[in-house]
Protein backbone atom coordinates (compact mmCIF):
# COMPACT_ATOMS: atom_id res chain seq x y z
CA UNK A 1 0.00 0.00 0.00
CA UNK A 2 3.21 2.17 -0.72
CA UNK A 3 1.70 2.81 -3.89
CA UNK A 4 0.57 6.47 -3.72
CA UNK A 5 2.92 8.08 -1.39
CA UNK A 6 5.48 6.53 -3.98
CA UNK A 7 3.73 8.09 -7.05
CA UNK A 8 3.24 11.08 -4.96
CA UNK A 9 6.85 11.69 -3.83
CA UNK A 10 7.54 10.92 -7.78
CA UNK A 11 5.24 13.55 -8.79
CA UNK A 12 6.49 16.74 -6.82
CA UNK A 13 10.09 15.32 -7.04
CA UNK A 14 9.83 15.99 -10.67
CA UNK A 15 7.94 19.11 -10.04
CA UNK A 16 10.36 20.80 -8.45
CA UNK A 17 13.47 19.34 -10.14
CA UNK A 18 11.59 21.04 -12.91
CA UNK A 19 11.24 24.38 -12.32
CA UNK A 20 14.76 24.38 -10.78
CA UNK A 21 16.05 24.49 -14.51
CA UNK A 22 16.97 27.45 -16.22
CA UNK A 23 15.11 28.62 -18.99
CA UNK A 24 11.44 28.40 -19.73
CA UNK A 25 8.81 27.13 -22.09
CA UNK A 26 8.45 30.78 -23.95
CA UNK A 27 11.77 31.27 -24.60
CA UNK A 28 12.06 31.21 -28.97
CA UNK A 29 14.00 32.08 -31.36
CA UNK A 30 12.79 35.93 -30.69
CA UNK A 31 12.52 37.11 -26.66
CA UNK A 32 9.04 37.79 -25.83
CA UNK A 33 8.01 41.67 -25.08
CA UNK A 34 8.29 41.51 -21.36
CA UNK A 35 4.42 42.24 -21.01
CA UNK A 36 3.83 39.40 -23.43
CA UNK A 37 6.10 36.92 -20.80
CA UNK A 38 4.30 38.45 -17.43
CA UNK A 39 1.14 37.66 -19.29
CA UNK A 40 1.70 34.19 -20.17
CA UNK A 41 3.07 33.83 -16.91
CA UNK A 42 -0.14 34.60 -15.32
CA UNK A 43 -2.34 32.97 -18.31
CA UNK A 44 -0.72 29.56 -17.11
CA UNK A 45 -0.60 30.32 -13.36
CA UNK A 46 3.63 30.15 -13.27
CA UNK A 47 3.37 33.77 -11.36
CA UNK A 48 2.05 31.75 -8.23
CA UNK A 49 4.39 30.53 -5.48
CA UNK A 50 5.64 27.14 -6.71
CA UNK A 51 4.18 25.05 -3.55
CA UNK A 52 0.99 26.79 -4.58
CA UNK A 53 1.12 25.63 -8.13
CA UNK A 54 2.26 22.18 -6.63
CA UNK A 55 -1.01 22.08 -5.01
CA UNK A 56 -2.80 23.28 -7.78
CA UNK A 57 -1.40 20.89 -10.00
CA UNK A 58 -1.88 17.68 -7.59
CA UNK A 59 -5.03 18.39 -6.77
CA UNK A 60 -6.28 18.69 -10.51
CA UNK A 61 -4.65 15.59 -11.80
CA UNK A 62 -6.41 13.63 -8.84
CA UNK A 63 -9.79 14.74 -11.50
CA UNK A 64 -7.73 13.21 -14.56
CA UNK A 65 -6.38 16.85 -15.37
CA UNK A 66 -3.25 16.80 -16.61
CA UNK A 67 -3.13 20.66 -17.69
CA UNK A 68 -2.57 22.05 -21.35
CA UNK A 69 0.80 21.46 -22.76
CA UNK A 70 2.52 24.66 -22.70
CA UNK A 71 4.50 24.45 -26.37
CA UNK A 72 1.92 22.40 -28.24
CA UNK A 73 -1.07 24.96 -27.57
CA UNK A 74 -3.60 23.60 -29.11
CA UNK A 75 -3.64 20.32 -27.13
CA UNK A 76 -4.19 19.78 -23.47
CA UNK A 77 -1.48 16.92 -21.98
CA UNK A 78 -4.41 14.69 -21.93
CA UNK A 79 -4.97 14.65 -25.40
CA UNK A 80 -1.22 14.33 -26.39
CA UNK A 81 -0.70 11.09 -23.69
CA UNK A 82 -4.30 9.95 -24.87
CA UNK A 83 -2.68 9.57 -28.26
CA UNK A 84 0.78 8.15 -27.36
CA UNK A 85 0.00 5.92 -24.55
CA UNK A 86 -1.64 3.22 -26.50
CA UNK A 87 1.37 3.43 -28.72
CA UNK A 88 3.62 2.95 -26.42
CA UNK A 89 1.36 0.56 -24.25
CA UNK A 90 1.34 -1.72 -27.52
CA UNK A 91 4.81 -1.70 -27.85
CA UNK A 92 5.59 -2.52 -24.51
CA UNK A 93 2.91 -5.35 -23.34
CA UNK A 94 4.07 -7.10 -27.33
CA UNK A 95 7.81 -7.01 -26.13
CA UNK A 96 6.87 -8.43 -22.32
CA UNK A 97 4.94 -11.01 -24.21
CA UNK A 98 7.66 -12.13 -26.64
CA UNK A 99 10.75 -11.67 -24.05
CA UNK A 100 8.58 -14.30 -21.95
CA UNK A 101 7.87 -16.60 -24.64
CA UNK A 102 11.47 -16.63 -26.16
CA UNK A 103 13.36 -16.71 -22.31
CA UNK A 104 11.05 -19.37 -21.31
CA UNK A 105 11.32 -21.74 -24.13
CA UNK A 106 15.24 -20.80 -24.36
CA UNK A 107 16.08 -21.29 -20.45
CA UNK A 108 13.41 -24.50 -19.81
CA UNK A 109 15.64 -26.00 -23.10
CA UNK A 110 19.53 -25.31 -21.72
CA UNK A 111 18.17 -26.56 -18.32
CA UNK A 112 17.07 -29.69 -19.58
CA UNK A 113 20.54 -30.21 -21.72
CA UNK A 114 22.32 -28.75 -18.40
CA UNK A 115 26.14 -28.88 -19.02
CA UNK A 116 25.68 -30.09 -22.76
CA UNK A 117 27.12 -28.01 -25.86
CA UNK A 118 23.51 -26.89 -26.53
CA UNK A 119 22.99 -25.59 -22.83
CA UNK A 120 26.18 -23.31 -23.40
CA UNK A 121 25.68 -22.08 -26.51
CA UNK A 122 21.67 -21.22 -25.46
CA UNK A 123 23.27 -19.50 -22.36
CA UNK A 124 26.33 -17.65 -24.43
CA UNK A 125 23.39 -16.19 -26.66
CA UNK A 126 21.58 -15.33 -24.22
CA UNK A 127 24.68 -13.16 -22.42
CA UNK A 128 25.07 -11.25 -25.20
CA UNK A 129 21.08 -10.86 -25.81
CA UNK A 130 20.89 -9.00 -22.42
CA UNK A 131 23.75 -6.68 -23.57
CA UNK A 132 22.59 -5.09 -26.78
CA UNK A 133 21.59 -1.62 -26.04
CA UNK A 134 17.91 -0.73 -28.12
CA UNK A 135 19.68 1.76 -29.66
CA UNK A 136 21.90 0.05 -31.30
CA UNK A 137 19.81 -3.01 -32.42
CA UNK A 138 16.94 -0.53 -33.43
CA UNK A 139 18.99 0.98 -36.51
CA UNK A 140 20.49 -1.77 -37.58
CA UNK A 141 17.51 -3.83 -37.87
CA UNK A 142 16.13 -0.75 -39.71
CA UNK A 143 19.20 -0.53 -41.52
CA UNK A 144 18.99 -4.08 -42.31
CA UNK A 145 15.02 -4.92 -43.32
CA UNK A 146 14.58 -1.69 -43.92
CA UNK A 147 16.62 -0.60 -46.19
CA UNK A 148 18.90 -3.41 -47.78
CA UNK A 149 16.34 -6.01 -47.69
CA UNK A 150 12.85 -3.35 -48.18
CA UNK A 151 11.00 -5.48 -46.24
CA UNK A 152 9.58 -4.00 -43.44
CA UNK A 153 8.60 -0.41 -42.80
CA UNK A 154 11.55 2.21 -41.49
CA UNK A 155 9.52 4.72 -39.49
CA UNK A 156 6.29 6.03 -38.73
CA UNK A 157 3.12 3.60 -37.75
CA UNK A 158 1.47 3.07 -41.91
CA UNK A 159 -1.05 0.55 -42.11
CA UNK A 160 -1.16 -3.52 -40.87
CA UNK A 161 0.99 -4.49 -37.85
CA UNK A 162 4.07 -4.27 -39.47
CA UNK A 163 5.79 -1.20 -38.44
CA UNK A 164 5.61 -2.72 -35.30
CA UNK A 165 8.04 -5.66 -35.81
CA UNK A 166 10.99 -4.24 -35.43
CA UNK A 167 10.66 -1.92 -32.79
CA UNK A 168 8.96 -4.85 -30.65
CA UNK A 169 12.04 -7.30 -31.30
CA UNK A 170 14.67 -4.34 -30.34
CA UNK A 171 12.83 -4.06 -27.35
CA UNK A 172 12.58 -7.59 -26.54
CA UNK A 173 15.76 -8.65 -27.44
CA UNK A 174 18.12 -7.86 -23.97
CA UNK A 175 14.40 -9.04 -21.79
CA UNK A 176 14.52 -11.92 -23.12
CA UNK A 177 18.25 -12.95 -22.66
CA UNK A 178 17.82 -12.03 -19.23
CA UNK A 179 14.69 -14.13 -18.66
CA UNK A 180 16.24 -17.29 -20.45
CA UNK A 181 19.02 -17.01 -17.66
CA UNK A 182 17.09 -16.25 -14.98
CA UNK A 183 14.57 -19.66 -15.61
CA UNK A 184 17.28 -21.43 -16.74
CA UNK A 185 19.14 -21.08 -12.97
CA UNK A 186 15.71 -21.40 -11.30
CA UNK A 187 15.34 -24.69 -13.00
CA UNK A 188 18.57 -25.89 -12.57
CA UNK A 189 18.04 -25.23 -8.52
CA UNK A 190 14.61 -26.69 -8.65
CA UNK A 191 15.43 -30.09 -10.25
CA UNK A 192 17.97 -30.67 -6.98
CA UNK A 193 15.28 -30.65 -5.03
CA UNK A 194 13.54 -33.07 -2.74
CA UNK A 195 9.81 -33.17 -4.69
CA UNK A 196 11.45 -33.75 -7.70
CA UNK A 197 13.38 -36.79 -6.56
CA UNK A 198 10.05 -37.94 -5.37
CA UNK A 199 8.59 -37.82 -8.75
CA UNK A 200 11.27 -39.11 -10.50
CA UNK A 201 11.22 -42.29 -8.54
CA UNK A 202 7.64 -42.65 -8.33
CA UNK A 203 8.21 -42.79 -12.14
CA UNK A 204 5.97 -40.09 -13.65
CA UNK A 205 7.16 -38.86 -17.22
CA UNK A 206 10.13 -36.54 -17.40
CA UNK A 207 7.70 -34.08 -19.37
CA UNK A 208 5.47 -34.00 -16.69
CA UNK A 209 8.14 -33.37 -14.20
CA UNK A 210 9.43 -30.42 -15.69
CA UNK A 211 6.16 -28.61 -16.75
CA UNK A 212 4.26 -29.51 -13.62
CA UNK A 213 6.60 -29.71 -10.92
CA UNK A 214 9.43 -28.06 -12.27
CA UNK A 215 8.86 -24.58 -13.64
CA UNK A 216 6.22 -23.17 -11.93
CA UNK A 217 8.42 -22.84 -8.93
CA UNK A 218 11.73 -22.01 -11.25
CA UNK A 219 10.15 -18.65 -12.73
CA UNK A 220 9.86 -17.21 -9.19
CA UNK A 221 13.02 -15.47 -9.93
CA UNK A 222 11.65 -14.39 -13.43
CA UNK A 223 8.56 -12.90 -11.51
CA UNK A 224 10.51 -10.71 -9.24
CA UNK A 225 12.06 -9.47 -12.52
CA UNK A 226 9.44 -8.00 -13.88
CA UNK A 227 9.17 -5.16 -12.19
CA UNK A 228 12.94 -3.83 -13.36
CA UNK A 229 12.04 -5.47 -16.47
CA UNK A 230 9.03 -3.21 -17.17
CA UNK A 231 10.72 0.24 -16.00
CA UNK A 232 13.75 -1.08 -18.46
CA UNK A 233 11.00 -1.66 -21.42
CA UNK A 234 9.38 2.11 -20.46
CA UNK A 235 13.65 3.40 -21.05
CA UNK A 236 13.89 1.39 -24.45
CA UNK A 237 10.82 2.50 -25.95
CA UNK A 238 11.95 6.38 -25.67
CA UNK A 239 14.46 4.98 -28.05
CA UNK A 240 12.53 3.05 -29.81
CA UNK A 241 9.96 5.38 -30.69
CA UNK A 242 12.59 7.95 -31.27
CA UNK A 243 14.40 5.60 -33.64
CA UNK A 244 11.35 4.42 -35.23
CA UNK A 245 9.46 7.42 -35.58
CA UNK A 246 6.55 6.31 -33.49
CA UNK A 247 4.41 9.01 -31.89
CA UNK A 248 4.18 7.72 -28.64
CA UNK A 249 4.65 8.48 -25.01
CA UNK A 250 8.50 8.45 -25.22
CA UNK A 251 8.89 10.73 -27.94
CA UNK A 252 6.30 14.05 -25.89
CA UNK A 253 8.61 13.06 -23.38
CA UNK A 254 12.22 13.88 -24.69
CA UNK A 255 10.49 16.64 -26.89
CA UNK A 256 8.95 18.04 -23.88
CA UNK A 257 11.90 17.71 -21.67
CA UNK A 258 14.25 19.82 -24.33
CA UNK A 259 11.47 22.38 -24.66
CA UNK A 260 10.75 22.80 -21.09
CA UNK A 261 7.21 22.23 -21.45
CA UNK A 262 6.13 21.38 -17.83
CA UNK A 263 2.79 19.60 -17.76
CA UNK A 264 4.00 17.59 -20.58
CA UNK A 265 6.60 15.74 -18.97
CA UNK A 266 5.05 15.82 -15.69
CA UNK A 267 2.34 13.98 -17.22
CA UNK A 268 4.47 11.74 -18.97
CA UNK A 269 6.70 11.40 -15.70
CA UNK A 270 3.33 10.69 -13.63
CA UNK A 271 2.23 7.46 -16.10
CA UNK A 272 4.94 6.36 -16.35
CA UNK A 273 5.74 6.32 -12.71
CA UNK A 274 2.06 4.92 -12.25
CA UNK A 275 2.46 1.89 -14.94
CA UNK A 276 6.07 0.72 -13.34
CA UNK A 277 4.32 0.62 -9.76
CA UNK A 278 1.06 -1.01 -11.19
CA UNK A 279 3.52 -4.01 -12.92
CA UNK A 280 5.11 -4.15 -9.74
CA UNK A 281 1.98 -4.56 -8.07
CA UNK A 282 1.21 -7.17 -10.93
CA UNK A 283 3.91 -8.80 -10.26
CA UNK A 284 3.78 -9.57 -6.46
CA UNK A 285 0.32 -11.52 -7.58
CA UNK A 286 1.99 -13.39 -9.88
CA UNK A 287 4.54 -14.36 -7.42
CA UNK A 288 2.09 -15.35 -4.75
CA UNK A 289 0.81 -17.51 -7.71
CA UNK A 290 3.86 -18.85 -8.26
CA UNK A 291 5.22 -19.98 -5.20
CA UNK A 292 2.09 -20.27 -2.26
CA UNK A 293 4.41 -19.56 0.52
CA UNK A 294 4.29 -15.56 -0.61
CA UNK A 295 1.26 -15.34 0.04
CA UNK A 296 0.98 -15.30 3.82
CA UNK A 297 3.89 -12.32 4.24
CA UNK B 1 47.82 -11.12 -11.38
CA UNK B 2 48.79 -14.26 -12.76
CA UNK B 3 44.93 -15.33 -12.53
CA UNK B 4 44.54 -12.57 -14.91
CA UNK B 5 46.32 -14.25 -17.64
CA UNK B 6 44.21 -17.42 -18.03
CA UNK B 7 41.83 -17.83 -20.88
CA UNK B 8 38.94 -17.75 -19.20
CA UNK B 9 40.04 -13.83 -18.54
CA UNK B 10 40.07 -13.24 -22.46
CA UNK B 11 36.86 -10.46 -22.23
CA UNK B 12 38.89 -8.55 -20.08
CA UNK B 13 41.94 -8.62 -22.53
CA UNK B 14 39.67 -7.24 -25.23
CA UNK B 15 38.34 -4.70 -23.35
CA UNK B 16 41.90 -3.28 -22.56
CA UNK B 17 43.55 -3.74 -26.01
CA UNK B 18 40.06 -1.51 -27.12
CA UNK B 19 41.04 0.69 -24.55
CA UNK B 20 44.46 0.53 -25.38
CA UNK B 21 44.06 0.98 -28.68
CA UNK B 22 41.67 4.27 -27.94
CA UNK B 23 44.20 5.57 -26.46
CA UNK B 24 47.49 5.15 -28.38
CA UNK B 25 45.56 5.87 -31.50
CA UNK B 26 45.11 9.62 -31.37
CA UNK B 27 48.77 9.85 -30.76
CA UNK B 28 49.54 7.91 -34.62
CA UNK B 29 46.64 8.89 -36.72
CA UNK B 30 47.17 11.67 -39.16
CA UNK B 31 43.94 13.40 -38.35
CA UNK B 32 42.33 14.50 -35.38
CA UNK B 33 38.25 13.69 -34.21
CA UNK B 34 37.15 16.79 -34.90
CA UNK B 35 39.23 17.88 -38.13
CA UNK B 36 37.34 18.34 -41.40
CA UNK B 37 38.83 17.14 -44.55
CA UNK B 38 36.72 18.79 -47.12
CA UNK B 39 38.56 17.10 -49.92
CA UNK B 40 37.01 13.98 -48.67
CA UNK B 41 33.32 13.81 -47.45
CA UNK B 42 31.91 10.32 -46.75
CA UNK B 43 35.11 8.78 -48.28
CA UNK B 44 34.57 4.87 -47.99
CA UNK B 45 37.07 2.79 -46.41
CA UNK B 46 40.48 2.72 -46.82
CA UNK B 47 40.45 5.82 -49.38
CA UNK B 48 43.44 8.02 -48.86
CA UNK B 49 44.62 7.77 -44.93
CA UNK B 50 41.07 7.21 -43.72
CA UNK B 51 40.93 3.95 -42.65
CA UNK B 52 37.58 3.84 -42.10
CA UNK B 53 36.81 6.62 -44.30
CA UNK B 54 34.79 10.11 -43.60
CA UNK B 55 31.94 10.69 -41.81
CA UNK B 56 28.98 13.21 -43.52
CA UNK B 57 30.87 16.29 -43.04
CA UNK B 58 35.00 15.02 -44.04
CA UNK B 59 35.86 13.33 -40.18
CA UNK B 60 37.94 10.73 -39.54
CA UNK B 61 36.06 7.90 -38.57
CA UNK B 62 39.16 5.74 -36.87
CA UNK B 63 39.81 9.02 -35.36
CA UNK B 64 36.49 9.49 -33.96
CA UNK B 65 36.03 6.16 -33.20
CA UNK B 66 38.85 6.24 -30.68
CA UNK B 67 37.83 9.79 -28.84
CA UNK B 68 34.57 8.59 -28.56
CA UNK B 69 36.12 5.06 -26.90
CA UNK B 70 38.20 7.08 -24.60
CA UNK B 71 35.15 9.45 -23.22
CA UNK B 72 32.86 6.21 -22.92
CA UNK B 73 34.63 4.41 -21.11
CA UNK B 74 36.07 7.16 -18.60
CA UNK B 75 32.84 8.61 -18.15
CA UNK B 76 32.25 4.60 -17.28
CA UNK B 77 35.22 3.94 -15.31
CA UNK B 78 34.24 7.36 -13.60
CA UNK B 79 30.76 6.45 -12.60
CA UNK B 80 31.09 3.07 -11.59
CA UNK B 81 33.74 4.33 -8.62
CA UNK B 82 31.15 6.77 -7.62
CA UNK B 83 28.28 4.07 -7.44
CA UNK B 84 31.15 1.98 -5.92
CA UNK B 85 32.06 4.30 -3.09
CA UNK B 86 28.17 5.67 -2.45
CA UNK B 87 26.83 1.45 -2.61
CA UNK B 88 29.95 0.81 0.13
CA UNK B 89 29.09 3.54 2.11
CA UNK B 90 25.23 3.18 2.15
CA UNK B 91 25.25 -0.58 2.71
CA UNK B 92 28.10 -1.33 5.24
CA UNK B 93 26.26 1.09 7.74
CA UNK B 94 22.79 -0.04 6.66
CA UNK B 95 24.55 -3.92 7.44
CA UNK B 96 26.93 -2.66 10.08
CA UNK B 97 24.18 -0.55 12.36
CA UNK B 98 21.78 -3.48 11.79
CA UNK B 99 17.97 -3.26 13.28
CA UNK B 100 15.83 -0.16 12.81
CA UNK B 101 18.41 1.83 10.53
CA UNK B 102 19.29 -0.83 8.58
CA UNK B 103 15.54 -1.45 8.33
CA UNK B 104 14.91 2.38 6.88
CA UNK B 105 18.12 1.97 4.51
CA UNK B 106 17.13 -0.89 2.89
CA UNK B 107 13.25 0.13 2.15
CA UNK B 108 14.88 3.18 1.11
CA UNK B 109 16.96 1.30 -1.93
CA UNK B 110 13.70 -1.40 -2.70
CA UNK B 111 11.84 2.17 -2.97
CA UNK B 112 14.46 3.32 -5.61
CA UNK B 113 14.54 0.52 -7.39
CA UNK B 114 11.01 0.54 -8.46
CA UNK B 115 11.38 4.49 -10.04
CA UNK B 116 11.62 5.14 -13.32
CA UNK B 117 15.10 6.24 -12.70
CA UNK B 118 16.21 7.32 -16.20
CA UNK B 119 13.69 9.86 -16.30
CA UNK B 120 15.23 11.39 -13.55
CA UNK B 121 18.55 11.38 -14.61
CA UNK B 122 16.92 13.10 -18.21
CA UNK B 123 15.24 15.17 -16.19
CA UNK B 124 18.78 16.15 -14.48
CA UNK B 125 20.61 16.73 -17.25
CA UNK B 126 17.97 18.92 -19.05
CA UNK B 127 18.12 21.16 -15.91
CA UNK B 128 21.73 21.23 -15.28
CA UNK B 129 23.47 21.80 -18.29
CA UNK B 130 25.00 18.77 -20.17
CA UNK B 131 28.17 18.70 -17.87
CA UNK B 132 30.32 15.69 -18.25
CA UNK B 133 30.90 15.60 -14.68
CA UNK B 134 27.45 16.08 -14.25
CA UNK B 135 26.85 12.44 -16.52
CA UNK B 136 29.04 10.77 -14.37
CA UNK B 137 27.82 11.58 -10.83
CA UNK B 138 24.04 11.54 -12.08
CA UNK B 139 24.97 7.83 -13.74
CA UNK B 140 26.43 6.70 -10.58
CA UNK B 141 24.60 8.18 -8.00
CA UNK B 142 21.61 5.55 -9.58
CA UNK B 143 23.89 2.88 -10.29
CA UNK B 144 25.02 2.19 -6.53
CA UNK B 145 21.69 0.22 -5.74
CA UNK B 146 22.72 -3.45 -6.39
CA UNK B 147 25.68 -2.25 -4.92
CA UNK B 148 24.79 -1.42 -1.72
CA UNK B 149 22.31 -4.98 -1.41
CA UNK B 150 25.70 -6.73 -2.05
CA UNK B 151 27.75 -4.91 0.13
CA UNK B 152 25.26 -4.98 3.13
CA UNK B 153 24.35 -8.86 2.62
CA UNK B 154 28.31 -9.16 2.75
CA UNK B 155 28.76 -7.03 6.21
CA UNK B 156 25.94 -8.83 7.81
CA UNK B 157 27.08 -12.07 7.47
CA UNK B 158 30.76 -10.76 8.52
CA UNK B 159 29.68 -9.12 11.58
CA UNK B 160 28.96 -12.80 13.12
CA UNK B 161 32.56 -13.92 12.36
CA UNK B 162 35.08 -14.94 15.28
CA UNK B 163 37.34 -11.85 14.18
CA UNK B 164 34.99 -9.08 13.86
CA UNK B 165 33.20 -10.01 17.71
CA UNK B 166 37.31 -10.26 18.93
CA UNK B 167 37.95 -6.80 17.61
CA UNK B 168 34.85 -5.52 18.92
CA UNK B 169 35.98 -7.25 22.11
CA UNK B 170 39.40 -5.72 22.29
CA UNK B 171 37.42 -1.89 21.86
CA UNK B 172 38.20 -1.47 17.95
CA UNK B 173 35.83 1.63 16.95
CA UNK B 174 33.10 0.76 14.20
CA UNK B 175 34.95 2.79 11.57
CA UNK B 176 38.39 0.99 12.57
CA UNK B 177 36.65 -2.89 12.27
CA UNK B 178 34.81 -1.02 8.71
CA UNK B 179 37.85 -0.17 6.99
CA UNK B 180 40.74 -2.70 8.26
CA UNK B 181 39.05 -6.57 8.91
CA UNK B 182 35.48 -5.91 6.68
CA UNK B 183 36.26 -4.03 3.90
CA UNK B 184 39.56 -6.30 2.61
CA UNK B 185 36.91 -9.13 3.05
CA UNK B 186 34.38 -7.54 0.90
CA UNK B 187 36.80 -6.09 -1.86
CA UNK B 188 36.17 -9.37 -4.10
CA UNK B 189 32.56 -9.31 -4.20
CA UNK B 190 33.23 -5.42 -4.51
CA UNK B 191 35.26 -5.77 -7.58
CA UNK B 192 33.04 -8.21 -9.54
CA UNK B 193 29.80 -6.07 -9.09
CA UNK B 194 32.05 -2.93 -9.74
CA UNK B 195 32.59 -4.93 -13.04
CA UNK B 196 29.25 -5.66 -13.51
CA UNK B 197 28.13 -2.25 -13.01
CA UNK B 198 30.96 -0.85 -15.84
CA UNK B 199 28.66 -1.89 -18.73
CA UNK B 200 25.22 -0.59 -17.36
CA UNK B 201 26.84 2.63 -16.88
CA UNK B 202 27.85 2.49 -20.58
CA UNK B 203 24.62 1.66 -21.80
CA UNK B 204 23.14 4.66 -19.41
CA UNK B 205 26.01 7.07 -21.23
CA UNK B 206 25.30 5.67 -24.22
CA UNK B 207 21.42 6.29 -24.56
CA UNK B 208 21.47 9.80 -22.99
CA UNK B 209 24.28 10.73 -25.86
CA UNK B 210 21.68 9.29 -28.05
CA UNK B 211 19.02 11.17 -26.94
CA UNK B 212 21.64 14.52 -27.46
CA UNK B 213 21.59 14.26 -23.10
CA UNK B 214 24.87 13.09 -22.98
CA UNK B 215 28.35 14.32 -23.29
CA UNK B 216 28.44 17.15 -25.82
CA UNK B 217 30.16 18.33 -29.14
CA UNK B 218 33.00 18.83 -29.31
CA UNK B 219 33.38 15.96 -27.31
CA UNK B 220 32.40 12.66 -28.51
CA UNK B 221 31.44 9.27 -27.28
CA UNK B 222 30.31 5.79 -28.73
CA UNK B 223 26.29 6.84 -28.23
CA UNK B 224 26.94 10.01 -30.19
CA UNK B 225 28.90 8.22 -32.52
CA UNK B 226 25.77 5.88 -32.45
CA UNK B 227 23.64 8.77 -33.19
CA UNK B 228 25.17 10.57 -36.19
CA UNK B 229 25.54 6.71 -37.67
CA UNK B 230 21.89 6.45 -37.48
CA UNK B 231 20.89 9.47 -38.92
CA UNK B 232 23.64 8.52 -41.83
CA UNK B 233 22.71 5.11 -42.21
CA UNK B 234 20.94 5.11 -45.97
CA UNK B 235 23.98 7.15 -47.27
CA UNK B 236 26.90 5.46 -45.07
CA UNK B 237 26.38 2.33 -43.12
CA UNK B 238 29.75 2.04 -42.01
CA UNK B 239 29.20 5.05 -39.82
CA UNK B 240 26.55 3.27 -37.59
CA UNK B 241 28.08 -0.43 -38.13
CA UNK B 242 31.53 1.07 -36.63
CA UNK B 243 30.72 2.44 -33.61
CA UNK B 244 27.39 0.34 -32.70
CA UNK B 245 29.40 -3.13 -33.64
CA UNK B 246 32.20 -1.51 -30.91
CA UNK B 247 29.77 -0.89 -28.66
CA UNK B 248 27.96 -4.03 -28.35
CA UNK B 249 31.64 -5.70 -28.50
CA UNK B 250 32.75 -3.74 -25.09
CA UNK B 251 29.15 -4.55 -23.82
CA UNK B 252 29.21 -8.11 -23.99
CA UNK B 253 32.79 -8.39 -23.28
CA UNK B 254 32.15 -6.89 -19.88
CA UNK B 255 29.10 -8.27 -18.97
CA UNK B 256 30.70 -11.79 -19.65
CA UNK B 257 33.75 -10.89 -17.52
CA UNK B 258 31.54 -9.44 -14.53
CA UNK B 259 29.19 -12.41 -14.43
CA UNK B 260 32.34 -14.50 -14.31
CA UNK B 261 33.99 -12.71 -11.39
CA UNK B 262 30.30 -12.58 -9.58
CA UNK B 263 30.66 -16.54 -10.23
CA UNK B 264 33.71 -16.92 -8.32
CA UNK B 265 32.96 -14.70 -5.50
CA UNK B 266 29.64 -15.97 -4.64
Amino acid sequence: MTAVPTLLAIILASFFLMRLAPGGPFDGERPLPPETQAALQTAYGLDKPLWEQAWIYVSRLVQGDFGPSLVYRDFTVSELVAQGLPISLTLGGLAIILALLIGISAGLFAAVRAGKAADKTIMMIATVATALPTFVTGPALALFFGLWLDLLPVSGTGEGWSWLIMPVIALALPVSGAIAKLTRAGLATVLKQDHIRTARARGLPETKILFKHGLRPALVPVASYLGPAAAGLLTGAVVVETVFGLPGLGRYFVQGALNRDYPLVLGVVTLYAALIILFNLFADLIYGWLDPRMREG
Amino acid sequence: MKALLKRDHWPLWVVLSVMALALILPAILPWTYDQIDWDAVRAPAFSGSHIFGTDEIGRDRLARLAAGTQVTLMVAIAAALVSLVVGIAWGATAGWVGGKVDEAMMRFVDALYALPFMFIVILLMVIFGRSILLVFVGIGLVEWLTMARVVRGQVMALKQRPFILAAEAAGSPPLTIILKHILPNIAGVALAYLMLTVPQVVMVESFLSFLGLGVQEPLTSLGILVKEGADDMDMTPLGLLLPGGLLVLLLVCLTIEGERLRDTYS
